[in-house]
């Protein structure tokens, strides 16, 4: 989500219950003989408002099960999940007096601290990681079909080549290439060898790497540098062949960007999600005890 | 008596007043107050030459005018079957029999050469004149025709078949005189010359001069149920008659007979066919099977946060706003099916699958034989041919009249108040009118004389403005059109083209007028429909006032009225959209998110709600159409056969199995489940105030947009001249 002018109204708001919490905290850790004390009627008021605040947050995950239910805009619980998930850390510091107290309330505000970075790291990704993809990768596919994308265009690479080796046919291409199919050129066997030699050792293997490798197609600069060499070791007439395998090899280059752009955008969910119910959870036992005991 | 402002001409025929279009031949004003005018040359199908003279009539002129060419004049008193007109075309008749080799070999064969016809009917056993035969005698080069020019009357309908019909070009006139006649590709034997043996030539022909030689046999089907079907007893079949026994010959065994027992299915709703079916003997249940109610998502959750459960609604549950009155559901046959029992019975003398048969539509209902069943499957060859034949069309609009007419009418919302009286006296004034594929129905600026319902097909209505042609909508079986320039007594504000075999009941301007009279509320709706069609057309033609850009036309973004636009720089490609039209449709998406980018959006595979909505066009039942907001749905009833998701050019409809409960057919009174293909395609989720993917986008990426709005500021403003008139 794009933190942007449309947020000024969350702005406005948190900043006024910020200062309005602050104030009452000041106030009344001034004015209490024995300090501040969550267990206080105002150090509760600010743990219940806290522990409400993190709810909320952690019913977005509920909100987004049920996406045809009308219960007010995804987007509106994702505002208030972003602004209402990072006050209750002020809220819950203010209900501990800053103070980390036991080993159950230390987990808890270790918790909260690490549950609210990681959100806001997450903001702060899908604030400027969309642009990025989007400048970037301008072939960009469904995530889940990147695999599905990926052997389509090694069939394609794997007809073109064998069209210009003659161990294949034009029909052959046209079926793995479908539309794209470009008129491919046959040569001689002593003269492709530098392009058939190419693909098995630099490009097939780079075509079927999932993007965790370096390699030398990977860098759009080196790749294309060494397209020019190649091209240097053929006919004229290969050129278009050269050029056709030159896209498919950059087509690779944005799929690995995708995919590495994906797992930024949504990795530290992984991070994020299960801390946030153990958060919710220990948050519960802590009440609990805390009222009982 | 004048021509009026609507563009009709008035004229006396037989002493009977008549209106009709400016440009009307005065066979074609005779034939509409059903007085026949013999004919030789001239045929429907194919433009009227005046060679014969056979249709000549008196228009109290200097001479005799031929009726099939001259155009009807305000005024004009024709007089069609005078003592003096009959005594000029016997004389004709005699003149042409003269040159005629008689019996000639088509009368020999089947006994119908249409000139030997026409002597008996006027008693001439002998001619006056003497002969003059061409000298050319006959040619048998060709391997399936055999060409007798003695026995040529030139006519010319051979000519006209082979180029007009055919687009083949070989045969043609050549000579003058006493030498004329008719020859192929530059005087060669038939044979040697560029003929492909189509046969059209054969089949034009009214006499011996183009015969069968019988040399290949067409087969419908092989087996024990295909029963071929003699010539000569074809011929007894009252609708075959007047069918050239020449094409029957040659097409012997494209029509046979097939004989169904009690409850054997005749064909399945879906498949894909080419043959037609004419009912001999015995009743037919026609039928499609359950209608399947909008998806719809259940309101209750499964399990603890678990997904929620959709399922095909009950029709009741589901019913659309526009919805208030009874529907019926157009198929392949005589009848319509009505929505909540969609049930209707074929006797005899029905003819059904005839747009599977001309235009390869798939089957739209399935057929099972009530009682034991005899009928006639016929190839496309042959149909075409019977729907080209006088007895036949005959029969079958008699039959249209007296059991079709009623429901095929009602089946339109504005007619439904009509009264049975009011239907009865249309009955014998109707006409049912062929039109073949890219065939104009009506021109933009001819005078209106006609209101056209559609009973077979596709009609394209289209406006010529300054920019161009433009598509304003396509119409098909009950729809209507012609109704704008008859209300407003103007001429024709858009032209109609016939998409594929279209036949359309076309009602005159003078019933349709009465029916306005007797009817005040029938024309207020009417008026209404106008109005919407008219709004529609002016929004269209707004569009023409910008200028788009390049990216914006090629991407089709310019038809689209709405577009489903992700924004790729707030989208974290969560796929929340994806799952929220899964959820609200039974599990099943409706979008995907991929597709071209514009500007920085995604144009996510989701209906586009186009203006030019060519998914519409081949849906064998009407399931895929319009409301009255341009929004385009698939009725419950669609049957699955893909047809629209073929035709979809953004590959935005999709083809799904849904599990459904059917009649168990083994087990009378019983259910079985059972998978049905389904067509889906983005509702817009018309039941909530958002589509779900918009609503459920967490990041405020997902759009629901007109694009010339939104895009506005992308877009060139046209200048002032540019508005269409």
């Amino acid at each position: 989500m794009r933190i942007d002018r449309t947020h000024r109204k969350w702005l406005a708001a948190s900043l006024i219950v910020l200062g309005v919490a602050t104030a009452v905290y000041l106030f009344y850790a001034a004015h209490s003989p024995a300090g501040s004390s969550g267990g206080s009627p105002i150090g509760l008021a600010f743990g219940m408002i806290g522990s409400s605040f993190m709810l909320f947050a952690g019913l977005l995950a509920a909100r987004k099960k049920l996406p045809v239910w009308r219960l007010g805009r995804a987007q509106s619980w994702m505002r208030g999940h972003l602004w209402l998930g990072l006050l209750s850390l002020p809220m819950i510091l203010f209900h501990g007096g800053f103070r980390f107290g036991g080993l159950l309330t230390s987990m808890l505000m270790i918790l909260l601290i690490i549950v609210v970075a990681s959100g806001l790291f997450g903001a702060a990704l899908q604030h400027y990681m969309p642009n990025v993809m989007t400048a970037e990768v301008t072939k960009e596919t469904i995530f889940e079909q990147i695999g599905h994308v990926r052997e389509g265009m090694i069939a394609e690479a794997d007809a073109i080549i064998a069209t210009v080796t003659g161990s294949g046919n034009a029909e052959d291409l046209k079926t793995a290439a479908g539309s794209a199919a470009v008129e491919t050129v046959a040569l001689t066997e002593e003269a492709a060898m530098p392009l058939s030699r190419f693909y098995v050792r630099e490009m097939r293997p780079f075509l079927q790497s999932n993007g965790t490798d370096n390699h030398a197609l990977a860098d759009a600069g080196t790749a294309h540098a060494v397209f020019v060499k190649l091209r240097t070791l053929l006919s004229p007439e290969a050129y278009d062949t050269v050029k056709k395998l030159e896209e498919i090899c950059d087509e690779q280059r944005q799929l690995r960007r995708q995919a590495r752009l994906h797992h930024w955008l949504h990795g530290w969910l992984m991070l994020h999600i299960p801390l946030s119910f153990a958060l919710l959870l220990l948050g519960c036992v802590h009440a609990v005890m805390a009222l009982r005991y | 008596m004048s021509t009026s402002a609507s563009g009709l001409v008035e004229l006396t025929i037989d002493g009977n007043k008549v209106s009709v279009a400016a440009g009307t031949t005065v066979f074609d004003a005779a034939r509409m107050q059903g007085i026949p005018i013999p004919t030789l040359c001239h045929q429907q199908n194919e433009t009227p030459v005046g060679v014969c003279r056979m249709c000549v009539v008196d228009v109290n002129a200097r001479v005799f005018t031929a009726s099939c060419v001259r155009p009807v004049e305000a005024g004009m008193v024709v007089n069609t079957n005078s003592e003096k007109v009959q005594r000029a075309r016997r004389t004709l008749v005699e003149l042409l029999m003269a040159d005629h080799p008689s019996p000639c070999t088509r009368e020999q064969h089947s006994g119908d050469c249409e000139l030997e016809a026409m002597a008996r009917r006027d008693h001439l056993t002998r001619s006056r004149f003497a002969p003059h035969r061409t000298g050319r005698a006959k040619d048998s080069s060709s391997p399936s025709i055999a060409v007798d020019f003695d026995s040529c009357i030139l006519c010319d309908r051979c000519v006209r078949g082979c180029g007009e019909i055919r687009n083949h070009f070989v045969l043609a006139r050549m000579g003058k005189g006493t030498g004329a006649g008719i020859a192929f590709d530059d005087q060669r034997a038939m044979g040697e010359s560029s003929c492909v043996s189509c046969g059209e030539c054969m089949v034009s022909c009214p006499t011996g001069a183009l015969t069968n030689k019988v040399f290949t046999h067409t087969a419908l089907g092989v087996g024990p149920t295909y029963e071929p079907v003699p010539v000569e007893e074809l011929r007894q079949l009252p609708f075959f008659r007047g069918v050239s026994g020449t094409f029957l010959s040659l097409n012997r065994g494209a029509v046979v007979r097939r004989q169904f027992k009690r409850g054997e299915i005749i064909c399945r709703e879906g498949e894909y066919g080419s043959t037609a079916f004419y009912i001999l003997e015995g009743k037919a249940r026609v039928s499609i099977s359950n209608p399947m109610a909008h998806v719809k998502t259940k309101g209750v959750v499964k399990k603890f946060l678990g997904k929620l459960s959709s399922k095909l609604a009950q029709r009741q549950q589901d019913q659309r706003d526009e919805e208030t009155y009874k529907r019926w559901i157009p198929i392949d046959a005589p009848v319509d099916l009505d929505y909540d029992s969609p049930v209707a019975e074929l006797n005899p003398g029905d003819l059904f699958g005839e747009m599977t048969c001309m235009s390869l539509y798939p089957r739209s209902a399935t057929v099972r034989a009530e009682t034991d069943c005899t009928m006639l499957e016929m190839l496309r060859n042959v149909l075409d041919i019977m729907q080209r034949n006088k007895n036949f069309r005959a029969q079958l609009e008699k039959s249209y009249r007296q059991r079709a007419l009623d429901s095929h009418l009602r089946a339109v919302p504005v007619f439904a108040e009509l009264t049975d009286e009011f239907i009865g006296s249309l009955r014998e004034n109707v006409e049912l009118v062929r039109y073949s594929p890219g065939q104009v129905i009506c021109r933009q600026g001819e005078p209106a004389d006609s209101f056209y319902l559609i009973r077979i097909g596709f009609v394209k209505v289209t406006q010529t403005h300054l920019g161009g042609e433009m598509v304003m909508a396509y119409l098909s079986r009950s729809e209507y059109f012609g109704e704008t320039g008859l209300l407003r007594e103007d001429v024709r504000t858009a032209t109609c083209t016939a998409l594929d075999h279209v036949e359309v009941v076309r009602i005159g301007a003078s019933d349709f007028k009465r029916m306005l009279a007797e009817f005040p509320q029938v024309r207020g709706k009417l008026e209404v429909v106008e109005q919407e069609r008219m709004e529609m057309n002016r929004a269209r033609l707004a569009v023409l006032q910008n200028v788009p850009l390049d990216d914006f036309l090629t991407q089709g973004l310019m038809e689209a009225q709405s577009l489903l636009l992700l924004d790729l720089t707030s989208c974290t490609r969560c796929d929340a959209c994806v799952r929220a039209c899964a959820d609200a449709h039974d599990g099943v998406t409706r979008l995907v998110r991929e597709g071209l980018r514009f500007d920085h959006y995604l144009v996510a595979t989701s209906c586009r709600q186009c203006l030019d909505p060519l998914c519409m066009v081949g849906c064998p039942v009407g399931s895929i159409r319009r409301r009255n907001s341009l929004e385009v749905i698939i009725e419950d009833w669609c049957i699955g056969c893909g047809l629209c998701a073929e035709n979809c050019p953004y590959g935005n409809i999709n083809i799904h199995p849904f599990h459904v409960m059917v009649d168990d057919l083994t087990s009378p009174g019983h259910k079985k489940a059972m998978l049905k293909q389904k067509a889906t395609s983005c509702d817009l989720c018309t039941e909530y105030a958002e589509p779900s993917c918009v609503y459920a986008c967490p990041h405020d990426a997902a759009h629901r947009v007109d694009p010339r709005k939104f895009f506005a500021g992308l877009l060139k403003p046209a200048a002032a001249t540019d508005k269409a008139p």
